[in-house]
């Protein structure tokens, strides 16, 4: 299992580094931490390389290396990893490229095992699905943008499950939401579910929605599959069954103090580019943190 | 995750919405190809108009890397029937793109050595600590450098020397300050109207000469032009400090400890080593010979000497320059200018020219103003949207053809595109310093639009006033 935390700054990472790595640590997985510089304009591309290592020359680290530290040491502080300052280490924070714009950073003096630091320059979408299809990672957690288009197109194209932090507060009481509303897919949102609910010791809250009456049957075999899977993993869960809209049903649901898990829809991606899915209508609105199960 | 066939559906679908520009210009093309061509314009010169609206919107929307579209402008120049072949070809190269190709090797070459601790001493023994004086420093010296060696060769020099200081003096160098905004516009400007002063300072002076040259409107050596810029350029150093100060008055007023510790760390490197000595040597030679010998052999070809001679006594090795170079530039350029005189041959810049005059002459009879004016800002807009060398080579012709005194319009236009203080894409020394990190892009417009007008009316009152007096 391999997750990619992605970050941008001092200022707003530390919540998406907190909920990174307890499910980091849930599903032992091997971690990365991307950060995603400026993209840097073609014209310049080469004179900006030669600037940053007349920088190195002075001992001066390239812009960014800074947030992976800050990342290591949150980490580290938090005990997430285990930091080893060793003397044989690096004498300097050192970039190894990586092919592209894709470098690897080794902070001085010191290693760690479980988490990778990677800096990447450029347009974030395009360099977190890079990284991605690279690298081959099975969840991406990011905090939410401001830009509600980039969560979209985010979700939309990245080849791998997304989580996507927002309004997280380590002192509140969540619970995870767990929306069933499409088959394909959802044992491994089930799972996933579990996952996160005992990474963060919390209970679930199964809503399964039906478009219409006649269908409520289909979805019975997995509601049970899901509840016994639920008690086998010892976790507290309540569920519930709705008829109607699942874009409506969830949103109104879905608050602040719920981590919400849903799978992808497994619609004909040119539907979707065209007219969305369920999972992406839902990320436009809400004020959960959203983890889309592909 | 998808399957195969989604994924492979999926991946097709995101480069359709990364490419949105690249169809369009794809459509656009097909559209004017197909409309008739306007009275007064040849078949040739309106196909060529299509490629440089296909050029100018994959430029500046970046949706192909841009030795792409350098090729693609070659590529349609022949498969248009614009020119053959060889054609082409011969206009692709030229001793303005030798000289571009050579300034910028000669660059990779100065910057190896590592000299920039020895600027960092000469600069703070000639400001001492106060801050104004240390800006200023960074103006002028980056100013009158840029002039001679290029202005992104420049600014990779003196971004760790503001660095350091701001190092030194104990604040922050991961957000951005006052100071440090200051310190890093100093040098971004410094270079910005530095470039103007020389045919080395920027490919695009190179590029305007070519076109006087090539079009038979005149030959300006590059002690001519000197006589032509640098007095704008000494005017423009202590208002562009002024602006700056004034613009980001910065928290602290001197700098002394940060100074001191600057001269202890850059002493501890010792005296200019042989190979320094030789490179600055080497460097000396070049200058003499584009002042000297460029009327008879070219600037191109004396910038190609300097390098021979930088690899001959080994004071860089080909493969630092095969690495460092931005060869997609040289590329780029080079079809600019094919383009260029594409332009001029196939009648299209006349008749952009004659439109434009045709036009305005409806609204007043004296067209010398408003053409100098219409070329200069729109050279100097454009240059803060894509390459300054660019937009000089696609503008160039259709200026030299409004009929007013050529060399005062190819002088302003090749002037103005150094007028790029507007945006972080404006020229590679403006994205130097934003890629630290310490400068914000709404800073760019900040200082940038004060600047900019204080440029184009000095030039108004240098092209108006003092430039007649040359010619």
């Amino acid at each position: 299992m391999k997750i990619l935390i992605a970050i941008s700054s001092k200022k707003y990472s530390s919540q998406t580094l907190d909920v990174g790595m307890s499910v980091a640590k849930a599903f032992s997985a091997k971690t990365t931490i991307v950060d995603v510089g400026d993209k840097i304009n073609q014209f310049s591309l080469k004179e900006v390389g030669v600037a940053r290592e007349r920088m190195e020359s002075w001992d001066l680290d390239r812009p960014g290396i800074d947030v992976l530290e800050w990342a290591f040491d949150f980490l580290s502080e938090n005990e997430f990893i285990e930091k080893n300052e060793i003397e044989s280490g690096f004498p300097k924070n050192t970039l190894i490229e990586r092919g592209g714009r894709r470098s690897e950073v080794f902070l001085k003096g010191t290693v760690c095992d479980d988490v990778s630091l990677i800096l990447r320059n450029g347009e974030i979408i395009e360099e977190l699905i890079s990284e991605v299809q690279k690298e081959v990672y099975d969840v991406t957690i990011i905090g939410k943008s401001q830009n509600s288009k980039k969560d979209y197109e985010l979700s939309q194209y990245i080849d791998s499950s997304i989580f996507i932090v927002n309004n997280y507060k380590p002192d509140r009481n969540y619970k995870v939401l767990l929306a069933i509303y499409e088959l394909p897919g959802i044992k491994k949102a089930i799972k996933y579910s579990v996952r996160i609910a005992q990474a963060f010791n919390i209970g679930i809250e199964i809503i399964t929605i039906s478009k219409d009456s006649e269908t409520v049957d289909n979805y019975k075999p997995i509601g049970e599959w899901a509840a016994k899977f639920l008690r086998r993993n010892k976790i507290n869960f309540t569920t519930t069954f709705e008829v109607g809209d699942a874009v409506t049903i969830i949103n109104k649901k879905a608050d602040k103090n719920h981590i919400l898990i849903m799978s992808s829809e497994s619609s004909n991606p040119l539907k979707t580019f065209f007219k969305g899915n369920t999972p992406l209508k839902i990320l436009k609105d809400t004020q959960s943190s959203v983890l889309i199960v592909k | 995750m998808f399957g195969p066939s989604n994924q492979l559906l999926n991946n097709l679908l995101f480069w359709v919405s990364r490419k949105k520009w690249l169809i369009t210009t794809f459509f656009i093309s097909i559209t004017i190809f197909y409309l008739p061509t306007p009275e007064g314009l040849t078949p040739e010169g309106h196909r060529t108009l299509i490629i440089v609206v296909t050029a100018l919107i994959l430029i500046i929307s970046e949706s192909i890397p841009i030795p792409a579209v350098a090729l693609l402008i070659l590529i349609m120049e022949v498969v248009l029937g614009i020119d053959s072949p060889n054609g082409v070809a011969s206009t692709f190269m030229s001793d303005a793109v030798f000289f571009i190709m050579g300034s910028l090797m000669l660059a990779v070459a100065i910057v190896h050595q590592g000299l920039d601790r020895h600027l960092a001493l000469m600069i703070i023994r000639l400001t001492g600590n106060k801050t104004w004086r240390i800006s200023f420093g960074f103006v002028g010296v980056s100013a009158i450098m840029s002039s001679f060696i290029g202005e992104h060769t420049v600014a990779a020099m003196m971004l760790p020397v503001a660095l350091s200081l701001l190092k030194n003096s104990g604040i922050s160098i991961d957000r951005s300050t006052k100071i440090s905004t200051l310190l890093l516009f100093s040098i971004a400007y410094g270079c910005a109207l530095g470039s103007i002063g020389t045919p080395s300072g920027g490919g695009r002076n190179a590029i305007m000469i070519g076109y006087f040259s090539e079009f038979g409107l005149a030959n300006i050596s590059y002690l001519d032009w000197m006589k032509y810029t640098y007095p704008m350029l000494l005017i423009e150093i202590p208002l562009a400090a002024a602006i700056l100060w004034y613009t980001f008055p910065p928290e602290k007023k001197i700098l002394d400890s940060a100074v001191r510790k600057l001269k202890v760390d850059v002493t501890k490197s010792g005296p200019l080593n042989s190979d320094q000595k030789l490179s600055i040597i080497v460097f000396v030679f070049v200058f003499i010979g584009w002042i000297f010998l460029s009327p008879k052999i070219g600037l191109g070809i004396v910038a190609l000497s300097g390098v021979f001679l930088y690899l001959s006594f080994r004071l860089i090795e080909w493969n630092d320059i095969a690495l460092r170079m931005n060869w997609g530039i040289v590329i780029l350029f080079g079809s600019a200018i094919s383009l260029g005189i594409q332009m001029k041959d196939t009648g299209a810049a006349n008749w952009l020219a004659q439109s434009f005059l045709e036009f305005f002459q409806l609204f007043v009879s004296d067209m010398t103003i408003v053409s100098w004016f219409f070329s200069v800002v729109l050279c100097s807009v454009m240059t803060n949207l894509l390459s300054n060398a660019a937009t000089v080579a696609v503008l160039g012709p259709i200026v030299l053809d409004l009929g007013i005194d050529p060399v005062i319009m190819g002088m302003a236009t090749s002037v103005a595109s150094a007028f790029a203080y507007l945006t972080i894409v404006a020229s590679p020394t403006c994205m130097i310093i934003h890629s630290t990190g310490l400068v914000r892009s709404k800073d760019f417009f900040k200082a940038g639009w004060k600047l900019f007008i204080v440029s184009i009316v000095l030039l108004f009152l240098i092209s108006f006033i003092y430039w007649p007096m040359l010619s």
